[in-house]
C-alpha cells in the first residue's frame, strides 16, 4: 500500500448505515486503486467521539472521517441544505442536484473554505419514515401538542409552526419510551433501517411520507493537505470510488426499503399516508424555516446560505416541472 | 497490552489509572503525540454519555437508604419471614437485585444500592462473607440481563436486531439466572448452615400481629420506592435513566417524611455518591481508552483472523465464539467485548443460518460472566469500593466462582432449549 | 510543603463540593423533566443536555476528590505483601512521573478546546436547544487540572510517608455481629 487512512464514522460498526456507506466505500477504494489505498473503517465512538468526526480530521487525529452535514446544522444551518431539510428535494432529485446540478461542488467548496477539508459525497439516502406513532396523525392539527422525538430543523418547525413538542430522547431509550407512551411519536430513519429497531412492534401507526427528511447525505472528509499530497491518479480513483459508493448505496437503500414496506404490511401496524394538501403545508413550513435561517445568516453578513438555498430551491422547482414525464410505477 | 496492564494492576495502582497509562503508552506508537488529543476524545465521550447519569443517581439512592434506617429495617423484617430459610438474607439480596435490575440498565448502580443495604445486615448475622460477596456481585450483574439493559441496546444496534425482541428474549434466561442463583444459595446453606445462618427461634417466633406490623413498617418505604421507580418506568413517565432520578428523589422525600433527613447525613450521602460514581466513571474512561487503542493497534484484526481461521459452516463455531467472549471477559469489559466481537461474529452467524436472536442471548449470558471473572471483574471492583476491610478480594474471588458456574448452567440450558430465548420474542404483539 | 499539600486538598475539596451541588441539580432537572413531560405534557428542550453535561462535570470535578479519598479501586492482594515503603515509592513514582504529566496534557487540551469553543461559539451538535459548549468544556478542563494537582499532592504524600496506598477508610465499616 501507498496510503492508509483511519476513517472513523458517527454510526456503530455493523449498522445499516455503516455497511452501506463506509464499509462499501472501503471496499470500492480497495478495488479501484488495486489495493494501493487502504481505508480502515472504525465504528462510532471507538477512535473518536461519534459526533466529533469532523473535528478529529481537522485536528489531524485521523486522516479522514465519515459523517453527515446534519450534525453541523446547529453550528451553521447552511449544512441543512446539503444534508436535506423538511420540504427539501426528493431523494432522486437530490442525487441529481449533487452530481449534475453542482450541489456536490458547492459542498466541497463550502467544506474547503470553512473547515479546510476535502469533501466527497459517499451516500445519498432514501426518504425516512415521518413517524412511528401512538396516535393517528392525519391533519396538521394532529401535530399540536404532540410529544415527538425528533431533532434538527424538523424540531424547530414542529415547535414554531405546528405547535408540537419536540422531545429529546437518547437513541437507546427511544424504543422503551415509545412503548410506554412517554412520547407520542418518534422519527428515526428509513423503512429499511427502522424495521430492525422494531418501533412498529410498540406503536400502532406508521406515518408517511417522510417530508421532514426526504433524503440525507453522508460524506467522507479529508484534510486538504493530506488530500493534496496524493498523486493525481489516486485522487481520481478515490473520487470515483466515492461516487460508485453513492450510487450502489442508493439502490441498496431503495431495495431494503421496499422489502421493509412489504414486511410492515404484514404486521398489525396501520400505515397512514398523509393527504397531499397536508404534505404541502408541512413542506412549505420546512422551506420557510430554511429561508428564515438564510435571512438571519445574511443579516450577519454571510450570504452563502442564501445563495446555496436559492440554487437548491430553483433546482427543486425545475425538477418538479421537468420530471413529470417520468413514468411512476403503480398508476 | 495485557501483560503491561496486569503488571500495573497487580502493583497496586488504581485500575482506572492503569487502563489510562497502558492506553497512552501503546497509543503513542499508533498516533504519536496526537494520542493525547485522541484519548481526550474518550474523556469527552464518557462525560457526554447521558445513560451514565444513572450511576450517580442510583448510588445516591443507595447511600441515602443506607444512612437512614430504611435498609436495615427491611432486612430485619424480611428476616422475620425468610429467617428460618437457609441463606435467607442472600435470598433477599438476590431478590432485591432482580427488582432493581428491572429499573436500571447498568451494572455498578444496582450492585452498590443493594450492596450498601446487604453488607451490614449480612455481617450482623455472621454470614460467610465469600457467599455474601459472591451474592452481591452476582446479584449486581443482573442489571444487564434483566431488561432494560444498555448492553442489549448496544448489541442490537450493532447486530441490526430489534431491541424489543432482544429485551423479550433475555427475560426468560434472566429469570433462570435468578432462579439458579437462588437455588445455589439455598442448597449451599442447607448443606452448610453456618454459611448463611438462620436467625434464632426466639427472634423468629414472634406473634403474627407483631410480625405483620414490623413488616408493614419496614416494607412500606422501600416498596413505595420500587413502585416509584418501576411505576414511573412502566407508565412511561420516565425513561430508564430518569427513573434513577425518581428513585433518588423519592428516597430523599422518604427520609424527610421519616424524620431522618439531617444535614450531616445528606452531606455524607452526597460525598459517598461523588466518590463512588467518579470511581466508576473513571474506570469507564480507562476502558474506553484501552478499547480504542486496542482496536486501532490491530486488536480487531486479531479476533477477526482467529475467526477466519475457523472457517464457516461448523456448529463448533458457536462454541468457539462463546469461548472467545468468555475468555475476553477475563480482561475486557462488556462494552469492549460487544464493540470488538459483535461486528465480526454477526456476518458469520447470518451466513450459517443461525437464529441471530438466540445467538445474541447466548452472548449476553456469557457477557454476564465478564463482570465476575477475575482479574478484571467490574462487579468485584464496585463491591470492593464499598466493603469494610474484613471483606477481602479472597472472599470475592472465591465467592463469585459458583455464580459464574450458575451463569454457565444458564448458557447450557439456553443452548439445549433455544425456545427459552426465542419463544417470547416470537409471540410479541404486532409481528 | 504540608501547607501546599493541604491547599491542594482544599481545592479538590471545593471541586468535590461543587460536584455534590451539581448532583443535587441533576436530580432536580431530571425530576423537572419527568413532571413537565408527564404531568404537563410539555417536556423541556434543555433537560437532556443539562443532565448529560452535569453528569460529565460531576465526574471530572469529583475525580480529584475521589483520588484524595483514595476511592479509586486497586487490586492490592499481591502488592499489599510488599513492604509499605516499596508500595509508597511505586505509587509515588507512577503518580508523579507518569500520571501527572498525562493529566497535565489532558488539562491543556481541555483548556484549548474550551478556548476554541468560546471563540467559535460552538453549540451542541444534535440538540434542538443548541446550548453553547464552552461552559461544559471548562468544567471538564477544571476537573482535569485539579486532578493533576491532586496526583502530584498524593505522590508527595506517598513519597514523604504521610500516607500509604489503600490505607484510607472504607465506605462501609465492619458491623458488629449480633
Ligand atoms: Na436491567
Ligand atoms: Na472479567
Amino acid at each position: 500500500q501507498e496510503v492508509t487512512w483511519r476513517v472513523p464514522t458517527s454510526v456503530p460498526e455493523g449498522s445499516f448505515f455503516y455497511n452501506n456507506f463506509l464499509a462499501r466505500f472501503a471496499d470500492n477504494v480497495d478495488r479501484l486503486t488495486d489495493g494501493r489505498v487502504e481505508i480502515q473503517p472504525f465504528g462510532a465512538g471507538v477512535v473518536v467521539p461519534a459526533l466529533k468526526v469532523y473535528e478529529a480530521v481537522q485536528d489531524g487525529v485521523v486522516e479522514a472521517g465519515h459523517s453527515t452535514p446534519s450534525y453541523l446544522v446547529n453550528q451553521d444551518p447552511t449544512n441543512a441544505i446539503f444534508a436535506s431539510f423538511p420540504g427539501g428535494m426528493s431523494a432522486e432529485a437530490t442525487l441529481t442536484w449533487l452530481y449534475e446540478g453542482g450541489g456536490a461542488k458547492e459542498l466541497a467548496e463550502f467544506r474547503k473554505e470553512e473547515m479546510g477539508l476535502h469533501s466527497m459525497v459517499v451516500g445519498v439516502g432514501t426518504s425516512e419514515v415521518l413517524a412511528h406513532s401512538n396516535k393517528p396523525l392525519k391533519t396538521v392539527e394532529d401535530f399540536e401538542n404532540l410529544k415527538y422525538r425528533t431533532s434538527g430543523a424538523w424540531a424547530a418547525v414542529l415547535k414554531e409552526d405546528l405547535g408540537g413538542v419536540p422531545t429529546v430522547v437518547p437513541p437507546g431509550e427511544i424504543y422503551t419510551l415509545l412503548q410506554r407512551k412517554g412520547v407520542d411519536a418518534v422519527e428515526w430513519a428509513t423503512p429499511g433501517s427502522n424495521i430492525t429497531e422494531g418501533f412498529h412492534e410498540v406503536a400502532p401507526y406508521l406515518i408517511l411520507p417522510g417530508v421532514h427528511q426526504p433524503t440525507f447525505v453522508w460524506e467522507v472528509v479529508v484534510k486538504e493537505d493530506t488530500w493534496n499530497a496524493l498523486p493525481d491518479d489516486l485522487k481520481t480513483k478515490i473520487e470515483l470510488a466515492a461516487k460508485l459508493t453513492t450510487y450502489e448505496g442508493f439502490t441498496h437503500f431503495l431495495d431494503a426499503d421496499m422489502k421493509a414496506m412489504e414486511e410492515f404490511a404484514g404486521t398489525n401496524v396501520e400505515i397512514i399516508t398523509l393527504e397531499p394538501e397536508v404534505v404541502g403545508k408541512l413542506r412549505e413550513a420546512g422551506r420557510s424555516w430554511a429561508r428564515k435561517q438564510a435571512d438571519a445568516k445574511a443579516a450577519d453578513g454571510d450570504q452563502r446560505m442564501g445563495e446555496v438555498l436559492k440554487d437548491y430551491l430553483d433546482y427543486q422547482a425545475r425538477w418538479t416541472d421537468g420530471s413529470k414525464y417520468l413514468v411512476r410505477d403503480g398508476n | 497490552m495485557f501483560p503491561a496492564l496486569f503488571a500495573l494492576v497487580f502493583a497496586g495502582i488504581p485500575v482506572s489509572l492503569c487502563l489510562i497509562i497502558v492506553a497512552v503508552a501503546f497509543g503513542l506508537s499508533a498516533f504519536g503525540d496526537l494520542v493525547f488529543l485522541q484519548l481526550y476524545g474518550a474523556v469527552l465521550t464518557t462525560a457526554s454519555n447521558f445513560n451514565l447519569a444513572a450511576i450517580p443517581l442510583f448510588v445516591l439512592m443507595g447511600a441515602v437508604l443506607e444512612r437512614t434506617g430504611i435498609a436495615l429495617r427491611l432486612f430485619q423484617a424480611l428476616q422475620l419471614w425468610f429467617g428460618r430459610m437457609p441463606g435467607g438474607l442472600a435470598v433477599t439480596t438476590i431478590a432485591m437485585c432482580a427488582i432493581f435490575a428491572a429499573a436500571s440498565g447498568v451494572v455498578g448502580a444496582v450492585e452498590i444500592v443493594v450492596g450498601l443495604m446487604a453488607i451490614p445486615a449480612m455481617q450482623r448475622y455472621r454470614y460467610d462473607m465469600g457467599l455474601g460477596a459472591g451474592t452481591i456481585c452476582a446479584g449486581g450483574s443482573l442489571g444487564t440481563i434483566i431488561p432494560p439493559s444498555i448492553v442489549v441496546v448496544i448489541y442490537a444496534s450493532i447486530a441490526q436486531l430489534s431491541i424489543g425482541k432482544l429485551f423479550a428474549a433475555i427475560i426468560v434466561p434472566g429469570l433462570m439466572m435468578v432462579v439458579f442463583f437462588l437455588a445455589y444459595v439455598v442448597v449451599r446453606c442447607m448443606l452448610r448452615p453456618a454459611d448463611g445462618p438462620p436467625v434464632s427461634r426466639e427472634e423468629f417466633d414472634r406473634p403474627l400481629a407483631e410480625k405483620l406490623a414490623v413488616t408493614a413498617k419496614a416494607l412500606v418505604p422501600p416498596l413505595a420506592l420500587i413502585v416509584a421507580v418501576l411505576g414511573s418506568l412502566l407508565t412511561g413517565a420516565a425513561s430508564p435513566t430518569e427513573a434513577a432520578a425518581v428513585g433518588a428523589f423519592g428516597t430523599l422525600v422518604l427520609a424527610a417524611v421519616l424524620g431522618e433527613l439531617t444535614f450531616p447525613m445528606l452531606r455524607q450521602a452526597f460525598a459517598v455518591s461523588i466518590r463512588i460514581s467518579c470511581m466508576i466513571m473513571l474506570i469507564v474512561v480507562g476502558g474506553t481508552m484501552f478499547t480504542s487503542i486496542f482496536a486501532v493497534t490491530g486488536g480487531s484484526t486479531l479476533v477477526r483472523s482467529a475467526v477466519d481461521a475457523l472457517g464457516v459452516g461448523d456448529v463448533g463455531v458457536i462454541a468457539v465464539f462463546l469461548a472467545i467472549v468468555f475468555v475476553a471477559g477475563f480482561v475486557l469489559d462488556w462494552i469492549s467485548i460487544v464493540l470488538i466481537c459483535v461486528p465480526i461474529f454477526t456476518p458469520v452467524i447470518k451466513a450459517m443460518g443461525i437464529d441471530p436472536i438466540w445467538f445474541a442471548v447466548l452472548v449476553m449470558v456469557v457477557i454476564q460472566t465478564s463482570y465476575l471473572t477475575p482479574p478484571m471483574a467490574p462487579s468485584i471492583f464496585y463491591l470492593k469500593s464499598i466493603t469494610p476491610p474484613s471483606i477481602t478480594y479472597g472472599h470475592m474471588y472465591r465467592g463469585v466462582i459458583p455464580f459464574v458456574l450458575a451463569q454457565l448452567a444458564v448458557l447450557i440450558a439456553v443452548l439445549l432449549v433455544p425456545a427459552a430465548a426465542t419463544y417470547l420474542p416470537s409471540i410479541m404483539v404486532g409481528l | 510543603m504540608t501547607r501546599l499539600l493541604d491547599a491542594v486538598d482544599g481545592i479538590s475539596g471545593i471541586a468535590g463540593a461543587i460536584a455534590m451541588a451539581m448532583l443535587a441539580v441533576l436530580v432536580g432537572s431530571m425530576i423537572f423533566e419527568v413532571v413537565a413531560r408527564y404531568v404537563f405534557g410539555a417536556p423541556t428542550i434543555w433537560a437532556f443536555d443539562i443532565s448529560y453535561m452535569l453528569n460529565g462535570s460531576i465526574f471530572l470535578m469529583g475525580a480529584a476528590y475521589a483520588l484524595k479519598a483514595d476511592a479509586h479501586v486497586r487490586i492490592d492482594f499481591l502488592s499489599s505483601r510488599l513492604p509499605e515503603r516499596v508500595q509508597r515509592i511505586v505509587n509515588a513514582a507512577v503518580y508523579a512521573l507518569v500520571l501527572a504529566p498525562v493529566f497535565a496534557i489532558f488539562s491543556y487540551i481541555g483548556i484549548e478546546k474550551t478556548v476554541k469553543a468560546y471563540r467559535t461559539a460552538e453549540v451542541e451538535m444534535v440538540s434542538p436547544w443548541a446550548p453553547l459548549m464552552w461552559p461544559f468544556y471548562a468544567a471538564l478542563a477544571a476537573g482535569l487540572l485539579v486532578m493533576t494537582l491532586q496526583l502530584l499532592a498524593e505522590a508527595a504524600r506517598f513519597a514523604l510517608g504521610h500516607k500509604s496506598p489503600g490505607s484510607t477508610e472504607h465506605e462501609l465499616e465492619d458491623t458488629e455481629a449480633l
